[in-house]
């Protein structure tokens, strides 16, 4: 009964998306539900590996490798940006490769500095190589709208591209975890060595994360840098925008949830965007003020995240039978 | 082969500094085994602290330690104290999470209120420098490298003779058996928290005369610092200080020699390849390694 429920509302949520653009003009709307779109699908990608524990702050390292390798493949090869999604996620993948090589030694925060030291290289790389990605200049998507380009008049059609990304990569990480690799990953989580002397290889489980993971970011850069039009080092290897933003959602949502990440982009990106025209005009760095102090709160008196305040609630509720599910859950 | 003289001892002043900041670290990664995100807005703390005492009240920046040291002893007590003790039991993700949260707030506190202007120190001895067969070396840099060796010398001695200082080391060395032989682990969090900062406050000060203050000035002593501890070893003070001089020069000389936009990349490089194929440092004595991650 309680299941069916949540299948007709996550139905009725998800048409309501589907017609949201066409009753809104405002280009500010559907800029801001693109957003939301693509921070889940980049928070849940993040998410991945967090089901294993491990915590990244350097997937700005494989958004940029996607969108580098796929603008670069375009401009300069005019290789269309459908067949670059194979190249993006590959070249992704690699960078995945490389940082899981430390991998096999280290865990916890260890491998978050590796992921921060990664991302940084790569950026200053991005930055000293102008003769492939033109410096800090960057590069610019020249303008020819065309579906084959992934170029368009409006918003419109990225609106539904994110919104399919963002319900595709929720999928995935949904059936991930509920595959032998979740398992892995989550018994390697709780106890690395029991999981061990039960004949998982901890060290494959976290390398295969690694790569779903970096190869899903590298796809959503690509699509990131078509949906913007300019690609340069300072904000594709942003460790504010793209490392630091998509584990702020997962660690408010919850690290290591399906529906955590989904929680978290919803009502970290508006607040995000909120906070940097608002607040950061008035006053510069006041909107990472406020994240700082909600990230610390967080940790320290919701650990679990969001969605552990919530699964008590639906649990009793379920014990109660009762059908009114707490409608955040739902969302998307 | 002037030149290359000329790199190496920009390196290994340079590094003398990166040395004092990463032993701070080092004292504290230590002996509390907690990954502080924050430890370069310690730096940068000082740095603005230097620049205000000399700014408002004329305070020269070498005898403005006699204030910067005391405050920020007192600041890294207050951190562990409110920060750190809270979620010392908790997981790793929790730490790494609220130090980062801790260092965002620093560094946009800053902002707001210093705000993200370059600020420097102009003294009569910032563009003054020595001309030895004819290596020209600069002033304020030489005295930040001889304070620092002083200092970290000081600090060894006190580590190596004195009791609380015995205690510290017992500590980094294995925190079961240092409770066992009747150390107060949990007592010496705080002191050494002071102390470690009050070192990297050290390092910020020296580098005032000879380098610009802004919000975002501690970021990269953070990585940097981590780089240096884990390249020296945990609990090892004189591999940290080779390793800060070795760091120093990676850094001279890759801005001289292979392009000064890559120089910091040069050096994470060598700390993915240090952690990948000995990560319990070049020094390390291994111990408590695995604890904190590295195995």
């Amino acid at each position: 009964m309680t299941k069916n429920k949540l299948y007709i509302i996550g139905a009725f949520v998800f048409l309501v998306l589907l017609i949201i653009p066409l009753f809104y003009e405002s280009t500010f709307v559907l800029h801001m539900y693109t957003l939301i779109f693509f921070y889940t699908a980049l928070t849940a990608a993040w998410n991945i590996p967090a089901f294993g524990g491990q915590l990244s702050l350097g997937h700005a390292s494989f958004f940029g490798i996607g969108a580098y390798t796929a603008a670069i493949l375009y401009v300069n090869y005019g290789v269309s940006p459908w067949i670059g999604i194979v190249a993006a996620a590959a070249a992704a993948m690699v960078g995945g490769l490389v940082l899981s090589l430390p991998l096999i030694r280290l865990r916890g925060p260890f491998f978050t500095l590796a992921s921060i030291a990664f991302a940084e290289v790569l950026r200053m790389i991005a930055i000293d190589w102008r003769s492939l990605t033109n410096g800090s200049v960057g590069i610019n998507i020249p303008f020819k709208p065309s579906l084959m380009n992934l170029t368009f008049q409006s918003g419109m059609p990225f609106y539904y591209i994110s919104l399919a990304l963002a319900v595709g990569v929720v999928y995935l990480t949904y059936r991930i975890r509920s595959s032998a690799l979740g398992f892995h990953l989550r018994a390697a989580a709780s106890d690395d060595e029991a999981a061990k002397a039960l004949g998982v290889n901890t060290t494959l489980t976290h390398f295969i994360a690694l790569m779903w993971s970096s190869g899903i970011t590298g796809v959503l850069g690509l699509f990131y840098v078509f949906y913007i039009y300019v690609l340069e080092p300072q904000t594709f290897f942003s460790l504010d925008l793209f490392s630091l933003q998509p584990a702020l959602n997962g660690i408010i949502g919850g690290m290591g949830t399906v529906w955590g990440p989904v929680i978290g982009a919803i009502l970290m990106t508006p607040l995000g965007e909120f906070l940097r025209f608002y607040l950061g005009t008035i006053q510069q760095g006041l909107n990472f003020v406020v994240y700082g102090l909600v990230l610390v709160l967080t940790v320290r008196f919701i650990p679990g995240g969001i969605v552990s305040l919530l699964t008590p609630m639906i649990k009793r509720k379920k014990a109660k039978k009762t059908a009114n599910l707490p409608k955040e859950t739902e969302v998307a | 082969m002037d030149l290359y003289v000329q790199v190496l001892v920009s390196g290994l002043l340079l590094g003398g500094v990166y040395a004092l900041i990463s032993i701070g670290l080092n004292l504290i990664f230590g002996v509390v085994r907690i990954i502080n995100f924050a430890h370069g807005e310690m730096v940068m703390l000082s740095m603005y602290l230097t620049f205000w005492l000399n700014h408002l009240y004329g305070l020269d920046p070498y005898l403005s330690v006699i204030i910067v040291l005391p405050v920020m002893f007192v600041f890294g007590v207050m951190f562990q104290r409110l920060v750190v003790q809270p979620i010392l039991t908790t997981s790793a993700t929790m730490k790494i999470f609220t130090t980062v949260g801790i260092s965002l707030l620093l560094q946009n506190l800053a902002l707001i209120f210093w705000k993200g202007d370059f600020r420097t120190v102009r003294t009569s001895y910032s563009m003054s420098s020595l001309e030895v067969l004819d290596i020209i070396i600069s002033v304020p840099r030489l005295v930040a490298f001889g304070t620092a060796l002083l200092s970290i010398i000081i600090l060894y001695a006190f580590l190596k003779y004195t009791y609380v200082g015995k205690a510290l080391r017992a500590i980094v060395e294995d925190h079961s058996v240092a409770r066992l032989m009747g150390v107060g682990v949990e007592k010496h969090y705080w002191f050494a928290f002071g102390l470690g900062t009050m070192f990297t406050a050290l390092g910020g000060v020296l580098l005032v005369p000879f380098s610009s203050v802004y919000p975002t000035v501690g970021v990269p002593f953070t990585l940097l610092a981590f780089v240096v501890v884990v390249l020296g070893g945990l609990g090892s003070m004189s591999g940290t200080f080779l390793a800060g001089l070795f760091i120093g020069c990676v850094e001279s000389f890759g801005g001289t020699f292979v392009s000064p936009g890559l120089k910091e990349a040069i050096y994470f490089a060598i700390f993915i390849l240090v952690l990948l194929v000995r990560p319990q440092g070049l020094f390390g004595k291994g111990k408590g390694t695995e604890e904190v991650g590295l195995k």
